[in-house]
């Protein structure tokens, strides 16, 4: 028998996302053999450590570029920012995640198996405390953003597709209130998630069967120099983007964001509008600048026009939502539109003020989660809009965090919602795609509409019966929030480090 | 003239088919036919029989458990098998490696363990 | 002195087609052959053991009972209940029986002898993956289980099929781990090449003694062959295991609607199936078709030219000897200890058992003697101090009786007192004198006299 070569791995490169899964492991047992008091406080530290552990490797790495893991692993400057970026946000989504003060027993229900509305159901509603498996569950979805941004071949992309999407589509359904709306959520991202994990994979086989590979670096040789039919190539690329424009939430592959955001639990939906678009366009943007940037001339049009329609449906049909978080699940999408004008750049800058956005963004959107949060009545959350009128007269240190969030959004100057849209319009300009710029520019100013509504809403309408109470945020809450608005605050009047760190960072290794 | 080696397993699969196959058909011809409604009844004793629901009912939720798990360990198997017969050219790497795919998936049986997933009650 | 041949995978896919078609004819009759004599020889054997004299009626010694037994199943009645789902209801006894065929093209029977002037193997067929032919055949004849009993369209036959599947697939993955332990020894997955690599011993050296290593992987690797015998009954559907058709509880399984030839093909697959796990046990740990080892050392020609045949066929009727001893002495699991000893006791041990062998094997390879020494040492040490350390669960002490009468709350019945003697009844002492010749011999009845 012949010999087998053994890759070579370089163990300290791969290192953040081996501590992640090994703490996620960890947690696993400690779910088995830890007795249920002790569980909560357990997972959490353990959880919080090995995020903070990780993160002071990516630092400690920062200057790493290599190919390892026999080349389906690339460790380079996006790589790290995009992980560093992933691991920040999950610390403040795994804040909210292990929030208990404000509902007993946390946001997630114990036992999520038992039938909606029987005797059984309601007793644990009263009694029992939420489930821990969530920890675990978010640190395998984190881990497996880290390995998706990462990934240097089509293979290793699926599997951390997929390692990263499982855990996520369980989360959403172990909301405590709500439970057939967090279900249903569940259950739609599963099923729609699934449809897109296919096309991704038919994707992965076509261009395979152009290029006889699936790492990178071979199909963009053979997209440069292959003399084949091209049909198996475009074929192969439009279904490996409609497999990521499904995670990142672009129109026309958006309709499961609003659904699931409302339904799913508060956190999560945090954690997916923060990180999942993170890994997302991580992911999208290593293909399209690594593998098939030979092609760019052809592409380019077409995502342009997903770009477009991105903007508009999710800037038009936020102005008609009545619910706080599809109104952010619109915005979310209208975002991953202006994030595309970014990634259509196709150039340094391009790359450096996407990262950038995704960042400034992923800040803000948890933080407005968190607000959700916040806000509640007897059943829960009151996500209802106009529920929130006349918060700022009940609760005006909220609702001027709030208002303060959602300017960020509309991209008012002196937030990083501002820095963040004029970096990826400018790259977008100085390469020559203005078509874009013009209707990013018009959806934002459509957009601000619904922001403003809220604001005006919030400030200017006399609390009525029905306005709920803002609770006091636990510790986990109040720490995520201040990162977050601070994080805003400051990335909207001082930019210039994050920009010259993700300037130095946009530099891929193929 | 040399035919694949699997050929012969397809042969024998012919062989037990047509043998199975023929008895079954032939079957009806051989017995007797004498009607009787509570002989096509389905079979229980002393009660009212409760013929099995349209679309098959509702199947108690430890028998699809078990089946996940028999994925699960069935997957694990499947990957074990290579490796044990080409265990020789492996050597150490091989062994730490399978000591740790086989540690995540006793982590997982830990867990289900413990939180009653094998309790057949 | 003629010296036995063994195959190796490039001797397969030669034979003409005259030999192929020979071949499986012949492995197909000796399937049929040793599934009537294995329903006669289960049927006298249990008798003996329930000191009875069993089958003698039809032919010598009863031996064409099981013939008559099924020919006159076949001249009965073909009854398709009203709810049945007439074309899976009609299709699912063969596949039992299909699978229990294939299963036996890939067990080899002897070595190379010729044929008419063809050298060929005594064995219909060997591929690279010939074991995994095997457990795969075994794991699809669930299917006309689970098919029939949920084709057949009533509650017991549902149950049973389901209990079925629910069974084989536990015990399949214990099968399955305990096949890893020999592929690693074997170095192969092809039923010829681990006959042949059971031939002789390994020399081992452990601490300085030089010792052979027994060839049989039954004794090499008993934990694994322990746990394959044990998953083989579970996966035949045996006694002790055979839950899915235990009469006290679900009537006939999932047979209870078949009747005619349909039920008799039920049966048929079942030990089709027996004789195929004997012979998977004797190919994998019994040493195949190779005569056992004081035989070898006074006739030198043993495992040359037919005689294997011999060999194994004894080899496969001593473990079907061993299925229906376990039938005539255990009773019945229930269920739930059943899969306790499936998911719980034998896959962990499975499992452990892997790891430690190739940890063995990789410190005989890879690793030099003094630190290998030292690995075992330590490794010793280990262990004995997690045997030591081991937090023992104390359970307490069981209430004693007293304690028992005093936990009980104020206002319950009288309790008799507790040092009561009963006498015994002048009148029962009387009917015991009176039996007495009834057992002579037995223990003494009433100790108190």
């Amino acid at each position: 028998m012949e010999d087998l070569s053994l890759p070579k791995i370089d163990y300290a490169a791969v290192a953040p996302m081996l501590i992640l899964f090994g703490v996620a492991c960890v947690g696993v047992l400690f779910e088995g053999v830890l007795p249920k008091a002790a569980r909560r406080v357990t997972q959490l530290v353990l959880a919080l450590l090995g995020l903070v552990a990780a993160l002071s490797v990516i630092v400690w790495q920062s200057d790493t570029r290599v190919l390892t893991a026999g080349g389906a692993v690339a460790i380079d400057g996006p790589t790290l920012f995009l992980q560093g970026a992933i691991i920040v946000l999950g610390i403040m989504a795994l804040l909210l995640i292990g929030d208990r003060a404000m509902e007993h027993g946390g946001a997630f229900v114990a036992q999520a198996a038992i039938t909606v509305g029987s005797e059984a159901d309601r007793k644990q509603a009263v009694k029992e405390q939420g489930a821990t498996e969530v920890y675990p569950l978010t640190v395998f979805a984190i881990a497996g953003m880290l390995l998706f941004v990462a990934a240097n071949d089509l293979l290793t992309m699926f599997v951390a597709l997929e390692v990263f999407s499982l855990p996520l589509y369980l989360l959403c359904a172990l909301a405590r209130r709500r439970r057939l709306l967090s279900q249903e959520a569940a259950l739609k991202y599963f099923l729609l998630g699934a449809y897109a994990s296919a096309f991704f994979l038919f994707g992965v086989a076509l261009v395979y069967g152009f290029a006889g590979g699936v790492e990178f670096g071979t199909i963009h040789d053979s997209v440069t120099e292959s003399t084949q039919s091209t049909v198996l190539l475009y074929a192969g690329l439009a279904m490996i983007a409609i497999g990521l424009l499904f995670k990142a939430a672009a129109a026309p592959f958006h309709v499961w964001t609003p659904d699931v955001y409302q339904g799913a639990p508060t956190p999560i939906t945090g954690l997916m509008a923060a990180c999942t678009k993170v890994a997302a366009f991580g992911g999208l943007l290593r293909v399209l600048y690594v593998g098939f940037d030979g092609v760019a001339w052809d592409y380019t049009p077409i995502l342009g026009v997903v770009a477009v329609l991105t903007m508009l449906i999710g800037a038009v049909l936020a102005v008609t939502q009545t619910d706080i978080k599809r109104l952010l699940a619109y915005s979310s999408i209208a975002n991953a539109g202006y994030l595309l004008v970014g990634v259509l750049a196709l150039s340094k800058d391009g790359l450096s003020s996407t990262m950038f956005y995704l960042v400034a963004y992923g800040f803000t959107v948890i933080a407005a989660f968190g607000v959700v949060t916040l806000v509640r009545d007897a059943d829960g959350e009151a996500t209802h809009l106009s529920r929130w009128a006349g918060l700022g007269r009940r609760s005006p240190l909220y609702a001027g965090i709030f208002t303060f969030i959602l300017l960020a959004f509309a991209g008012i100057p002196l937030t990083s919602g501002f820095i963040a849209k004029f970096a990826v319009f400018g790259a977008a300009l100085d390469s020559g795609e203005a078509w874009l710029v013009v209707f990013g520019v018009v959806t934002s100013m459509l957009l601000a509409f619904p922001y403003l509504r809220v604001v005006v809403m919030m400030w200017l309408s006399e609390p009525g019966e029905s306005t709920p109470t803002v609770s006091i945020p636990g510790g986990l809450t109040a720490a995520a929030l201040v990162i977050g608005v601070v994080a805003t605050l400051v990335l909207g009047v001082a930019p210039a480090p994050l920009l010259d760190l993700t300037t130095s960072a946009a530099d891929f290794v193929r | 003239m040399s035919l694949s080696p699997y050929v012969p397993i397809i042969g024998m699969f012919a062989l037990a088919a047509g043998f199975a196959v023929m008895s079954v058909a032939i079957a009806p011809f051989l017995g007797p036919r004498r009607f009787n409604k509570a002989k096509l009844a389905a079979y229980e004793c002393g009660i009212e029989p409760s013929p099995e629901p349209i679309g098959g009912g509702r199947v108690p939720v430890k028998f699809y458990l078990t089946a996940m798990l028999f994925i699960v360990f069935d997957i694990e198997i499947i990957f074990l098998y290579p490796w044990a017969v080409s265990f020789d050219s492996l050597g150490l790497f091989g062994f730490v490696e399978m000591l740790l795919f086989i540690g995540t998936v006793f982590i997982a049986y830990a867990y289900v363990w413990r939180r009653g997933g094998l309790d057949w009650d | 002195m003629i010296v036995a041949q063994d195959p190796t995978l490039q001797d397969f896919g030669h034979d003409p087609w005259w030999l192929i078609i020979a071949k499986i004819v012949a492995i197909f009759v000796f399937g049929l052959v040793m599934t009537l004599l294995g329903v006669w020889f289960e049927r006298r054997v249990v008798a003996r053991m329930a000191v009875r004299p069993g089958l003698n009626q039809a032919g010598p010694f009863g031996l064409l009972q099981t013939l008559a037994d099924g020919l006159k199943g076949a001249f009965k009645e073909d009854i398709m209940p009203r709810t049945a789902d007439k074309v899976v209801f009609f299709f699912a006894p063969t596949i039992a029986v299909i699978c229990g065929f294939t299963a036996l093209s890939v067990i080899p029977f002897g070595p190379m002898v010729s044929i008419f002037g063809h050298k060929t193997a005594l064995q219909v067929t060997d591929v690279p993956v010939s074991v995994l032919l095997v457990f795969a055949c075994s794991g699809m004849a669930v299917y006309g289980i689970v098919l029939g009993g949920w084709a057949s369209g009533s509650t017991y036959p549902l149950l049973g099929g389901l209990r079925s599947s629910a069974q084989m697939i536990s015990y399949e993955v214990s099968m399955g781990l305990s096949i890893v332990a020999v592929f690693m020894t074997a170095g192969s997955a092809s039923t010829s090449q681990i006959v042949a690599a059971q031939r002789s011993g390994q020399p081992i050296s452990f601490f300085g003694l030089d010792l052979t290593a027994p060839g049989w992987y039954a004794i090499l690797l008993i934990p694994s062959f322990l746990i394959f015998c044990i998953a083989a009954v579970g996966e035949t559907n045996r006694a002790p295991f055979d839950l899915p058709e235990a009469e006290s509880e679900l009537v006939a399984g999932y047979m209870t609607e078949y009747s005619s030839l349909k039920f008799l093909l039920f049966m048929m697959s079942e030990y089709v199936a027996m004789v195929g796990m004997s012979a998977m046990v004797t190919t994998l740990f019994l040493g195949g078709w190779r005569a056992p080892a004081p035989i070898t050392t006074f006739w030198a020609g043993a495992n040359s030219g037919w005689w294997p045949l011999l060999w194994i066929t004894a080899k496969i009727v001593i473990m079907l000897f061993v299925f229906v001893w376990l039938r005539a002495t255990l009773p019945r699991m229930r269920y739930d200890t059943f899969m306790r000893l499936g998911w719980r006791v034998l896959l962990p041990i499975n499992l452990v058992w892997i790891l430690v062998l190739a940890a063995i094997k990789v410190l005989r390879e890879d690793v030099d003697s003094t630190s290998r020494n030292l690995i075992l040492a330590g490794a010793i040490v280990a262990a004995l101090l997690a045997a030591l350390l081991w937090p023992s669960k104390k359970k307490p002490p069981a209430p004693t009786l007293e304690e028992l009468a005093k936990s009980r709350p104020a206002g319950s019945f009288p309790l008799p007192p507790m040092d009561l003697q009963v006498p015994p009844s002048p009148r029962a002492r009387r009917a015991v004198a009176e039996r007495e010749p009834a057992n002579v011999g037995a223990a003494p009845e009433g100790e108190q006299e």
